[in-house]
């Protein structure tokens, strides 16, 4: 089951290569805009062989990794406080509604102002976008916890810590573990937006150099090693997602098919 | 499970632990100093104009005046003003136009050294107004009720385009003005998404190797020999580090002379902090690099952009400039 599906992801993917070749190749898109496949490989090719780009690649994932991390620790500890601690939720509904829709890169004039072009201007990107992912899935995760559970453990006399636990926990995780996987894509995705615009080390200013360089080769070569990374991170994620859930109904259901 | 919470609660405090650690700039107007050696942050845009600040760090200028570069790449002007008034650089690199806005703008800037200037030479700038290669477009004044790009709004090249079309007859208030980024602009004129392009290097190259024409050289109709753009620092730093300054001053015009004279070394170093192909970087036209920048274009370039509304006050030329 799971070779088959490697084999239909591959083989969507040759088609999909095999499209990039062509469609510049028959003159439907300028080459000089759109390289064929070929030349982008040709490209990639040369840049890996550049520490720079190594250098710029580990930039990225730095400022992702950090900033996933932080925005996942603040999300669910804000969560569950919020939704713990008697209406506090409700006094902050109105002010999470308000903040979350605010895109990330907004904040750009704001970071440079306080970082300049350094990582942590990243980090600030990052993790504001990201944060929301986490925060309103564990709030919805704590909504999820069954009053009946709820109530028993509080008539076996478990305090607050207890029950946060061993009763809304277990619930949550599962949103948990969603929250963090759509965080993450989220995090890759805002970390190279950041460097594209600010022009912190990392793959995204890779990109802007090149673009403002006239090398579209070189420039689609890297936009491509983006893509792969996103694609790796979001396996990772779900591989990650799988391991700490396998005690779980929808996974066990899952494996069980 | 026990051991994933326990991992996040670590992995936590070892964020807040670490991002603590990381926030200890020192004070923002410092500049760490070693060994008699400042060292300077210095904001640019990877772009060919700030070549000779590069060779003039490689082949020691700077060093021989007691500083050494840091060089911070940005993507646009955009972050680079804030980043010199909020102390993350010392230095930056921005057009004359942007530095007027800022300052009437009360935006404490200080113009210290020149930066470029434009060739003067017509159909021979770093810059033009350009059009594809079978476009019926003569002249700048044929651009009336047509679409030309530029690659910021209200900015220095919103001036020179208009006083393109004022220079050949035309009417600038009818020119539909866009905003592209500089690297778009050749493909979007190749599609005849826009009718013409007001271009800098490394895009004037491409556009000219696939046969656009250069109807003007905006640059030149401001000025002939307009100062375009200068190194500049914060009204604050430029008080309270005089002497920083005068040595950026000095190390820059040796730099600027050095990079005039010989402009092989100046293509050259290009190409270690840009990515510009070499069948590209043979074509492009080098700005001018004179040491000193020059005040009467830059009035005429204030005029103008007065006249066009840039500004909210008259900027103050005396305070601005070193």
């Amino acid at each position: 089951m799971k070779g088959v599906n490697v084999a239909l992801g591959a083989a969507g993917l040759a088609a999909f290569l095999a499209l990039g070749e062509a469609v510049p190749r028959l003159g439907l898109v300028k080459e000089a805009y759109f390289p064929p496949t070929s030349r982008i490989a040709g490209a990639l090719a040369d840049e890996v062989t550049d520490s720079a780009f190594w250098s710029a690649l580990g930039d990225t994932l730095t400022g992702w990794a950090l900033g996933l991390a932080i925005a996942s620790c603040a999300g669910i500890v804000v969560g569950v406080v919020v939704s713990v601690v008697p209406y506090l939720r409700e006094v902050t509904a109105s002010t999470i509604e308000f903040l979350r829709p605010i895109p990330s890169v907004a904040l750009i004039p704001l970071a440079v102002l306080l970082y300049g072009t350094e990582l942590r201007s990243v980090l600030l990107l990052v993790v504001y976008a990201s944060f929301w992912q986490v925060l309103i899935q564990v709030l919805y995760g704590v909504q999820d916890v069954d009053p009946v559970a709820d109530e028993t453990a509080r008539s076996y006399g478990l305090g607050t810590w207890a029950r946060v636990r061993h009763v809304l926990w277990p619930t949550a995780l599962p949103y948990v573990m969603t929250g963090v996987r759509l965080a993450a894509a989220v995090a890759l995705i805002l970390a190279i937006t950041a460097e594209l615009i600010i022009g912190a080390p990392g793959l995204g200013k890779l990109i802007g150099v090149a673009q403002a360089s006239q090398a579209v080769p070189e420039m689609y070569a890297l936009i491509v090693v983006t893509g792969l990374l996103g694609l790796l991170i979001n396996v990772g994620a779900r591989t990650v997602e799988r391991r700490a859930l396998a005690w779980h109904q929808s996974v066990r259901g899952e494996v069980a098919v | 499970m026990r051991r994933l919470s326990a991992g996040l609660t670590a992995g936590a405090l070892l964020l807040v632990a670490t991002a603590c650690g990381s926030s200890d700039d020192g004070s923002p107007d410092a500049g760490a100093s070693s060994g008699g050696v400042t060292t300077v942050k210095l904001g640019v845009i990877p772009i060919v104009d700030v070549a000779p600040l590069y060779l003039g760090q490689q082949k020691g200028l700077f060093e021989k005046h007691g500083l050494k570069l840091e060089f911070t790449t940005a993507q646009g002007g955009a972050a680079i003003v804030p980043g010199v008034v909020s102390g993350q650089f010392q230095f930056g690199f921005s057009n004359v136009t942007s530095l007027m806005v800022a300052q009437t703008n009360g935006v404490p800037v200080k113009a210290v050294a020149n930066g470029i200037a434009s060739t003067g030479v017509r159909g021979k700038d770093f810059n033009g107004l350009m059009v594809k290669k079978d476009s019926p477009v003569k002249s700048a004044k044929e651009l009336e009720g047509k679409k030309v790009a530029i690659n910021t709004l209200k900015n220095i090249n919103e001036t020179a385009v208009r006083q393109a079309v004022r220079e050949a007859g035309g009417d600038p208030d009818k020119v539909k003005l866009v905003e592209m980024a500089f690297d778009q602009m050749p493909a979007a004129l190749d599609q005849g998404q826009i009718d013409a392009a007001c271009v800098v290097e490394p895009a004037t190259a491409t556009i000219r190797s696939q046969g656009g024409r250069e109807i003007a050289s905006p640059l030149i109709d401001v000025a002939p020999e307009l100062t375009v753009a200068m190194y500049f620092t914060s009204t604050q730093y430029a008080q309270q580090n005089p002497d920083v300054v005068k040595k950026f001053q000095e190390a820059t015009a040796e730099s600027l002379a050095y990079a005039e004279a010989h402009p092989d070394e100046a293509r050259q170093i290009v190409t270690t902090y840009t990515k510009i192909p070499a069948a590209v970087l043979e074509q492009v036209v080098l700005p001018k690099w004179p040491a000193e920048p020059n005040r009467s274009s830059i009035e005429a370039l204030m005029k103008l952009g007065e006249e066009d509304g840039l500004f909210k006050k008259t900027p103050d030329l005396d305070a601005l400039l070193p």
